[in-house]
């Protein structure tokens, strides 16, 4: 281990310190560690070096030696290697540290390896009794997140269909990621579990947010408060589950205490097909009282007449 | 490939290196707390950095590294003296981590401006990622307390799929939330086995005076649905349009063509079924299951009878 260490550390203070872009064959007779024997040797050493240092963060790429644009060279640009310091205090870190230690994504929480380029912390008392878990698709997010601060178009399948998109940004609310973005059709939603075959473009800042972009706004409180026209929705729910019911409802709800424990709930509903879905979820023990149309349509879904 | 334990002792190096350029006179101590090393390990580490440097490699390239009395000595490497920027990898872990701690309303107020800060720099553009888990029920809060003294609580929950309601005392480990839910994992005395309990379908808690040892290792479970043998199947056929169910939940998908989608459905309780088929409406109907069709006959009529 040594001795790959020592010369990737003597390749990339090479790089960093040169100026210009070299040659392998440049690096293969000048820098200690690529002294080996035959040509086939030393490309799967040099790429194998290349590789670890990509996987570190370093970003290696390659230009024209001259102005000819005969040969190709390595560059490592000192202003694209090093991190822009944030200036974290040792408070600030200690607090991301934590909190990197209590989530989870793709099945795993953070390493120490992206606290120790902002300054480390110091070890911590383990423990703390609360973790969160925000799924599974830890790679492909982080891929979708380089297209995000890239501004790269991305095109992938999502049921069945061919889709372009330039991702405005990544979200994460109550269990899954969305991707909110620009299509054709003005501003979309996806899911990212269900986005298939993702590939990033070629191109860095294809596209610009639209002035007064919000993120947030494009999210969705709930299912059926997607959409604009509202109309509000008188339920009752019976004593049985009205602590339930009281802890699901948005806060744009108006609720009233019945005499007998239950509440009588007035909601603003969007989506009236997912509103329906959710008030199965109560059994019996939920009634739409008003208005008498969406109390039609609930009895036609349930009853299928 | 060159060995994970490679790339993180690279890494390291190339992030201690940084430090202590920035931070003349650190101590040996500061240097091992910060970034997790052992004495022995850092002068391993400096002792790899005193050979290197730039080709000449003579001692007017080569880097100084190495501890002087108490001190950690580095010179010459000025070509390192930035650590290197974060992986998109890293930036999303840290960052998503950082906002999902902070919208859970857990958060010191540290975490809030460490977030900005690291934000301003890695996602200059602040409307580029969202994280929100919701934030934490006071149920929550108050298990997380008794989990940390290891004071036994008192919790009357009902179960998703049957509705019963039950009253039982549990010993609480480890408060966690997993895809849009909280739960709590711990020992129940009443079933005196290791459970996991929704959080929202904690009716009430009441603390008792009971203490418990906490197990020396309690590690989160994972909250993937896998069938069990006492599960209850169904099969289903599915439009189009409601071939979203085999995304949304672990089912077997038995057959699939231009018409939608048949598909193997299973539950701990039949009425988990009967609602989703009810929910479904016309985009789903049922294939087999004599179980699952009693209950959702028996649900309609219930539901029926309600709006006469």
């Amino acid at each position: 281990m040594n001795r790959v260490i020592e010369r990737v550390l003597n390749l990339l203070a090479f790089l960093l310190s040169v100026e210009r872009p070299v040659t392998a064959d440049e690096i293969r007779h000048t820098v200690a560690g690529y002294d080996q024997e035959t040509d086939e040797a030393f490309r799967r050493t040099f790429e194998r070096d290349k590789d670890l240092l990509r996987q570190l963060g370093v970003p290696v790429r390659m230009e024209h030696t001259d102005a000819w644009e005969v040969e190709q060279g390595y560059v490592v640009a000192p202003d694209e290697y090093a991190l822009d310091d944030p200036g974290l205090t040792d408070e600030e870190r200690t607090a991301l540290w934590i909190a990197a230690t209590m989530v989870r994504l793709g099945g795993q929480a953070a390493g120490p390896a992206a606290i120790f380029k902002l300054g480390g912390a110091s070890a911590l008392a383990a423990g703390e009794p609360l973790t969160a878990d925000l799924g599974e698709e830890g790679e492909t997010l982080a891929s979708l997140f380089s297209a995000v601060s890239e501004r790269r178009r991305i095109g992938f399948t999502y049921k069945e269909r061919k889709r372009r998109l330039a991702p405005y940004g990544l979200a994460h609310r109550r269990g899954h990621w969305y991707v909110v973005g620009g299509t054709a059709d003005g501003v979309r939603v996806f899911r990212v579990d269900r986005m298939l075959d993702i590939e990033p473009g070629d191109t860095p800042g294809a596209f610009e947010r639209p002035s007064g972009f919000r993120l947030r706004d494009e999210l969705p409180e709930a299912p059926w408060t997607v959409g604009e026209d509202d109309v509000v929705v008188e339920i009752a729910f019976d004593p049985e589950v009205a602590w339930w019911a009281r802890r699901q409802v948005v806060a744009a709800a108006t609720v009233t205490e019945g005499s007998d424990g239950g509440i009588t709930v007035q909601l603003p509903v969007a989506q009236v097909d997912a509103f329906i879905g959710w008030l199965i979820s109560f059994d019996d023990h939920a009634e739409i009282l008003a208005p008498p149309e969406i109390r039609d349509r609930f009895v036609k879904h349930v009853v299928g007449l | 490939m060159s060995s994970p334990r490679t790339a993180e002792r690279l890494s390291r190096i190339l992030a201690m290196l940084p430090w202590v350029i920035a931070h003349p006179g650190s101590t040996v101590d500061e240097v091992c707390e910060r970034f997790n090393y052992t004495r022995s390990d850092l002068l391993k580490d400096l002792n790899l950095v005193l050979v290197c440097g730039l080709p000449g490699y003579g001692p007017g390239e080569l880097m100084d590294a190495f501890i002087d009395e108490d001190e950690v000595v580095v010179d010459a490497a000025d070509y390192f003296s930035r650590p290197v920027r974060l992986t998109a990898a890293e930036a999303l872990m840290l960052l998503a981590a950082g906002m999902a701690v902070l919208s859970s309303g857990t958060a010191p107020p540290a975490l809030d401006s460490a977030v900005r800060k690291l934000q301003s720099v890695i996602a200059p553009d602040a409307e580029s990622v969202t994280v929100d888990i919701g934030s934490e029920p006071e149920i929550a809060a108050t298990l997380r307390q008794a989990a940390s003294a290891g004071r036994v609580v008192t919790i009357t929950y009902t179960a998703i799929g049957s509705g019963e309601t039950t009253t039982r005392d549990i010993e609480p480990w480890t408060v966690f939330s997993t895809l849009g839910n909280w739960y709590v994992n711990g020992h129940c005395r009443r079933a005196d086995s290791d459970r996991v309990f929704r959080v929202d379908r904690i009716r009430d808690l009441i603390e008792t005076t009971d203490t418990f040892d906490p197990p020396s290792t309690s590690s989160t479970p994972e909250i993937r649905y896998s069938p069990s043998v006492d599960d209850v199947t169904a099969r289903i056929a599915l439009t189009p349009a409601a071939s979203w169910v085999s995304d949304y939940y672990p089912v077997s998908i038995v057959s699939e063509g231009p018409d939608g989608k048949v598909i193997d459905f299973s539950a701990t309780d039949p009425m988990v079924t009967a609602r989703l088929l009810l929910r479904l409406g016309d985009h789903a109907s049922l294939v087999s299951g004599s179980e699952v069709s009693e209950a959702t006959d028996s649900l309609r009529r219930r539901i029926a009878a309600r709006y006469q």
